[in-house]
């Protein structure tokens, strides 16, 4: 069977138009929100300590908070995507159509990642501007990115196939997302934290994620690389496995 | 000859327990225009959904020009064009984006897309609305982009779900003369409808379905043989025509 590629852009090319309708909501507000960590942390707080593995205090949180904004970016725009698609029963213009579920799958998250990238990009401009980006691996950041957004679109789609109301959308937003991102290490390293809390550290996924970026743009790294290119690669296929079967079988869709 | 669309023993029970469609069973030939008559909840929009990917049929069989349409699902629906019973539609989309996108969906080229997609827009008098957001247009606009989305990948069945529902008389007219136009060329249409003047008019194999089940089917003549016409027919097949009876003879 060969791949509907005009099928797949036009899930895309759809989207673009979507999103240009709400740019406040999908390209001026994680700028500002990045802008106001860089200010606070950066400068605010970052004025108070020294440096952290020899660098400006900066330069150590700006990777964190590029994470932080490519997650908030792919979660977000899968289940806004999903959900209002689902809300309006405009998915069913999809669901009629002779794309795969794997096509379907393909065409939402090339959006999340297109997404997360310019998100990233965004925030990067921003860091230039206060001179804190340093690039030590494109190769091992694009990975991160691609991955890390994958990842969260993925929860995002099972987020917006199970949710029957908007308040359903932020229950992981609140109870899981904020809070793991939080203490993932975006503002600290693990040497930071009392011995008693480290096992926290390492048993969240955030922050493999946060070091793994860290480590493609400054060459720091406090856990190593295969563990979490092992455990962010093994994360995206298990996601992308339940998320094809949820399409295969019409849950929250076909039902 | 392999009919354009074979069902057999399909059922469908919704996650709430209601069971939609209890054991419907039909075939429509190849060209032919076939009305797929009900009562509100019969079962005909839920059939549909089945037929054409929206729901997932509970068991049973569907069949498009011999496709199968779960496992060979993206083989049949390109043989499918849909008008819903709902508008199921981006409402802050415009007209020509809503009847485009469908199209890339299918898989048409830009060219092509751009060729039937202006044919479309101009059949249906939707040029001075092409750019307008779907919301701010009327009803009756409404549903001419839901027929011209439907139509745009020259479908071999065409499924018409309720599709004058609402809609002007001169639309209704119009719509009737172009699906015969369709039909004439060899598009095999389904259409379900309230109107009995409508399935009178333009269909040439009646089915009635009730409770989620055929409870009558066959050519259309068949239903003019008997006094009361279709009308009549449609009552007594429903359960209603005692009702009706005794009402009128009050």
């Amino acid at each position: 069977m060969t791949i509907n590629w005009i099928g797949l852009w036009t899930m895309i090319r759809r989207e673009i138009q979507r999103l240009a309708r709400v740019p406040i909501q999908a390209v001026v507000a994680p700028l500002i929100s990045a802008l106001l960590f860089i200010f606070i942390f950066g400068f605010v707080v970052g004025g108070r300590i020294s440096s952290i593995g020899g660098y400006r205090y900066l330069e150590f949180v700006l990777p964190g908070v590029v994470m932080m904004n490519i997650v908030n970016a792919a979660f977000l725009q899968a289940t806004s995507q999903i959900y209002f698609q689902r809300f309006q029963k405009s998915i069913e213009e999809i669901l009629v159509s002779p794309l795969s579920y794997v096509e379907m799958i393909a065409g939402t998250i090339s959006i999340v990642i297109l997404r997360s990238v310019f998100t990233a990009i965004g925030i990067m401009l921003i860091g230039v501007a206060f001179g804190a980006v340093h690039m030590h691996s494109v190769a091992e950041f694009l990975f991160w990115v691609i991955f890390v957004s994958m990842i969260f679109g993925f929860l995002g789609i099972i987020v917006a196939l199970w949710a029957k109301t908007f308040e359903q959308l932020n229950v992981l937003v609140v109870f899981f997302i904020t809070p793991l991102s939080m203490v993932g290490g975006v503002f600290n390293t693990v040497a930071m934290l009392p011995g008693w809390l480290r096992w926290l550290a390492y048993g969240n996924p955030f922050f493999y994620f946060i070091n793994g970026l860290r480590h493609a743009m400054l060459g720091f790294n406090e856990a190593p690389t295969t563990i979490g290119v092992t455990l962010t690669v093994a994360l995206a296929a298990v996601l992308g496995t339940i998320v094809w079967r949820l399409y295969a079988i019409g849950w929250g869709l076909r039902e | 000859m392999t009919p354009a669309l074979e069902i057999s023993h399909l059922r469908k029970v919704y996650k709430s327990g209601t069971v939609a469609v209890e054991d419907v069973s039909l075939t429509v030939r190849p060209g032919d225009f076939f009305g797929f008559l009900g009562p509100n909840g019969a079962g005909k929009s839920t059939t549909i959904h089945c037929i054409t990917g929206i729901t997932n049929p509970t068991s049973g069989t569907i069949r498009i020009f011999g496709v199968d349409a779960v496992a060979d699902y993206r083989n049949a629906r390109k043989l499918v064009g849909l008008s819903p019973q709902e508008f199921n539609v981006d409402p802050f989309a415009n007209a020509r984006n809503i009847v485009d996108w469908m199209g890339g969906y299918f898989g048409m080229r830009a060219a092509e897309r751009k060729k039937r997609v202006d044919m479309l827009i101009e059949r249906f008098d939707l040029v001075p609305h092409a750019s307008k957001p779907f919301r701010e247009l009327s009803g009756g606009l409404k549903r001419r982009v839901i027929l011209a989305r439907a139509m745009v990948n020259d479908p071999k069945l065409l499924i018409l779900d309720e599709p004058t529902a609402g809609v002007d008389v001169e639309l209704r007219m119009d719509l009737w003369r172009y699906l015969q136009e369709l039909n004439r060329d060899g598009t095999t249409i389904l259409l379900t409808s309230h109107y009995l003047e409508e399935i009178e008019r333009l269909c040439r194999t009646i089915a009635i379905v009730h409770n989620g089940r055929i409870v009558r089917d066959g050519p259309k003549e068949e239903f003019f043989t008997e006094p009361g016409g279709l009308e009549r027919a449609y009552l007594a097949a429903t359960g209603k025509a005692a009702e009706h009876t005794a009402v009128a003879a009050r």
